[in-house]
């Protein structure tokens, strides 16, 4: 794969319009005012018929794994694509709607993807098909919106080995309680995957990994209003308290505590990191897009010392390298459709890799988009100074990049 | 019900047009929906979802059996197309593109109605719908602002400086629909991944029994000449010192507006 087909080019210049007519004038409020995400994201979704599509391959893959549960020979074939679920048929379908948000609104995409990547990957990679039945699908269709909690605030590069909060066992219920910090849609959510340790009496270290699903309002939950932060104003973050909250095993991931042996429950959550990686690529392509997209006309039309700017060699650089980062994130993403129609799974490491170099390089260009544009880049009114606030971001979340470098490092030298 | 919606694929608006010698427009690019065509398609799919079922198809004339126009409509929900493509097509005026569209409503099947827009947006004449319903032989009922079918009737709101007049006539027949009646639809994501397969009956005007008709042989119109439009004269300046106001008012005393 070189360019988008042609289906990917409708896909593209659909959402395009979408994004231009229905979100773009909300920019403002979504930037600057309370106006939270999800009624623009749900009408995304409904107007490409995304959720019924959601709705619809969720049903069948439950119905397959119905089946076969009561024929278990035929099972271990289908298996196979099991993990790859919304990115198999086309991954180019989640690509270009994350490409196109993230040139008006990368927020948008943070909210959207913890929801439906994140939180719906969880509850599907761990949960029963009673539980899935019961929260993913609802997530997966937007009508509820979800959030994945592990971050706390003495543990976020280290989420397992620092983590606090606790689950205790009290006669057949568990007892949570913890805090966490930095929870995208924390504010809001409706679902929420609460991950925490379990406390049988043992050492923080050797506590078991377990995951929870709780709803808004369970009392003893309290979710935080949305934190003032430096960008991604479209996405709200939040943190949330949890005071003796009390859950059955219903609201246990796995419905029971044999399915964490400590390992089992890392392996669950690195497969969604990895889901999360590529999709940072994503995300900083389209940031670049229209970086370029606003950079290459006011270099032409910006006159200084008699000259459009886009006459001085220092200005071409910065135009360049813009293009050549354009280039190798598209090539990237590219290859994460390729992987995909190949049914081919990406290793956690290239995941790594990718992710480090689109964050890094989506910043720098967001920040040399600003330099290009001067004193106007530093206003808000010409977008870049968005886009730069946003773009920080992808360095932070979904593992710092000196995370990634250490994933990166540690497979090269196993 | 089998509703037809003429689409026109033009050369993308985006892109500085460019004529060829004989003044016709060059037509290289990737062709793209006219945006005044995707009211018809609209009001079409609305019109068979009333009805409670039937189909819509597309028809079209086009260079170089281009169907990247006509693949957004098919996106959109139309069944299939009818697309009229031949070298010999090459010149064709209004009344050349009108005989092979009537034909091609022909080599669609039983039709109830044919939607068109009022005008295309690179040819504009605005004389393609009246020249096929004569073709045909239907009721030609132009400018609608609204249609409804009932009991084999089609009755319109015909926009007119005024307001709008009621016209009615029996199906067949042939509707032109305004820009804006009705909020055209995304095409969802499913709806793209099956336009491909959908059938696209491409056909020569040999296939229509219009063989010599078409393009430059059958055109009685010639381009002589083409000119750019005057450039727009700079209008008046004043600078309000606080009666500017009262140059507003005669001006459009002037005007007769007021
Ligand atoms: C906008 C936003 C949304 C978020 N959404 C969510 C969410 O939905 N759910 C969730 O659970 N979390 C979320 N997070 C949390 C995010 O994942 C963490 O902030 C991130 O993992 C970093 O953890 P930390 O903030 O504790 O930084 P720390 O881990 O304290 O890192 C501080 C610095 O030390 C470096 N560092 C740490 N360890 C090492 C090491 N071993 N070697 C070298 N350098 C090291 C880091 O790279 C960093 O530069 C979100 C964060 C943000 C900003
Ligand atoms: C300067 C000039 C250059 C031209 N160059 C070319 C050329 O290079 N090649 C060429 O083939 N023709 C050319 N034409 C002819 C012209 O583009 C149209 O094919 C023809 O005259 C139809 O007229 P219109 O677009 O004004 O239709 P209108 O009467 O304005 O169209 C009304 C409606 O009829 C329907 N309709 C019209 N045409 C089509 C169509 N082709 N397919 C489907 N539905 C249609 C649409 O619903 C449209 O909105 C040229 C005309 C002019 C004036």
């Amino acid at each position: 794969m070189f360019e988008w087909s042609e289906e990917h080019q409708m896909i593209r210049s659909a959402v395009r319009e979408f994004v231009e007519k229905e979100v773009r004038p909300h920019r403002e409020e979504l930037e600057h005012g309370d106006m939270a995400p999800y009624e623009l994201l749900r009408k995304l979704y409904k107007t490409f018929g995304l959720d019924v599509m959601a709705g619809a391959s969720f049903d069948k893959r439950i119905a397959r794994e119905e089946a076969a549960a009561l024929a278990p020979m035929a099972s271990a074939s289908d298996d196979a694509d099991g993990a790859s679920e919304g990115s198999s048929g086309n991954a180019g379908m989640t690509m270009l709607p994350i490409i196109e948000l993230c040139r008006c609104s990368p927020g948008m995409v943070t909210a959207m993807g913890v929801s439906v990547g994140l939180t719906a990957a969880a509850i599907n990679g761990k949960g029963t098909i009673a539980q899935r039945k019961r929260w993913a699908r609802d997530i997966a269709t937007m009508e509820k919106i979800g959030a994945w909690a592990i971050t706390e605030p003495n543990s976020g590069s280290d989420a397992f080995g620092s983590m606090q909060a606790t689950a205790r066992l009290d006669g057949d219920e568990f007892v949570l309680n913890g805090s966490k910090t930095f929870i995208t849609n924390g504010p809001y959510a409706d679902t929420i995957v609460f991950i925490c340790k379990l406390d049988e009496g043992n050492p923080l270290n050797e506590r078991r990994v377990v995951q929870f699903v709780l709803d808004a309002g369970m009392p003893g939950l309290e979710q935080s209003k949305p934190l003032r932060k430096m960008g991604m104003h479209s996405s709200p973050t939040g943190m949330l308290f949890l005071d003796d909250v009390r859950v059955g095993y219903d609201r246990l991931l796995g419905e029971t505590l044999e399915s964490f042996g400590g390992k089992a429950g890392r392996e669950a959550s690195k497969a969604t990191f990895t889901m999360e990686r590529t999709g940072v690529a994503a995300m900083a392509l389209g940031i670049i897009e229209r970086c370029l997209e606003l950079c290459v006309p006011y270099a032409k039309e910006r006159v200084q010392f008699g000259q459009p700017i886009g006459n001085y060699q220092l200005i071409q650089l910065k135009l360049a390298n813009m293009e050549v980062a354009r280039l190798n994130v598209q090539n990237l993403v590219f290859r994460v459709l390729e992987m995909s129609a190949a049914g081919k799974g990406m290793s956690l490491s290239e995941a790594s890799a990718m992710k480090l170099y689109s964050a890094q390089i989506a910043t720098q260009v967001a920040m040399e988009a600003v330099q290009l544009f001067g004193g106007n880049g530093y206003m808000a009114e010409y977008e870049v100074e968005q886009l730069a606030r946003d773009a920080k971001v992808l360095q932070i979340y979904a593992g710092t990049d000196e995370i990634q470098i250490t994933h990166i490092a540690k497979a090269l030298l196993a | 019900m089998h509703v037809v919606v003429c689409v026109k694929q033009i050369p993308d608006p985006a892109v500085p047009g460019a004529l060829n010698a004989d003044h016709t427009l060059k037509r290289e690019g990737k062709p793209i929906l006219d945006e005044s065509d995707s009211y018809g398609v609209e009001m079409a799919l609305q019109l068979v979802d009333a009805a409670g079922g039937g189909e819509v198809t597309l028809i079209s004339m086009a260079a170089n059996e281009e169907t990247a126009g006509l693949r957004t409509a098919l996106a959109m929900g139309a069944a299939k197309a009818v697309l009229v493509s031949d070298p010999a097509c090459a010149g064709s005026d209004a009344l050349g593109t009108a005989k092979a569209l009537a034909k091609a409503v022909e080599r669609a099947g039983s039709v109830d109605l044919v939607l068109t827009a009022t005008e295309s947006s690179d040819g504009y004449t605005g004389t393609v719908p009246a020249q096929m319903a004569e073709l045909l032989g239907w009721p030609a009922l132009t400018f609608a602002k609204k249609v409804d079918i009932a009991d084999g009737t089609v009755t319109i709101q015909r926009q007119t400086e005024a307001g709008y007049d009621t016209v009615q006539a029996s199906l067949p027949a042939l509707v032109s629909v305004t820009a804006g009646v009705v909020e055209p639809r995304y095409p969802s994501f499913k709806g793209i991944m099956a336009a491909k397969n959908k059938p696209v009956d491409i056909c020569t005007a040999a296939d229509l029994g219009l063989d010599g008709q078409l393009g430059w042989a059958g055109a009685r119109q010639t381009i002589t000449n083409v000119e750019n439009a005057p450039a727009r004269q700079a209008g008046e300046k004043f600078e309000d010192d606080g009666t500017g106001f009262e140059k507003v008012v005669s001006f459009l005393e002037n005007l007769k507006v007021i």
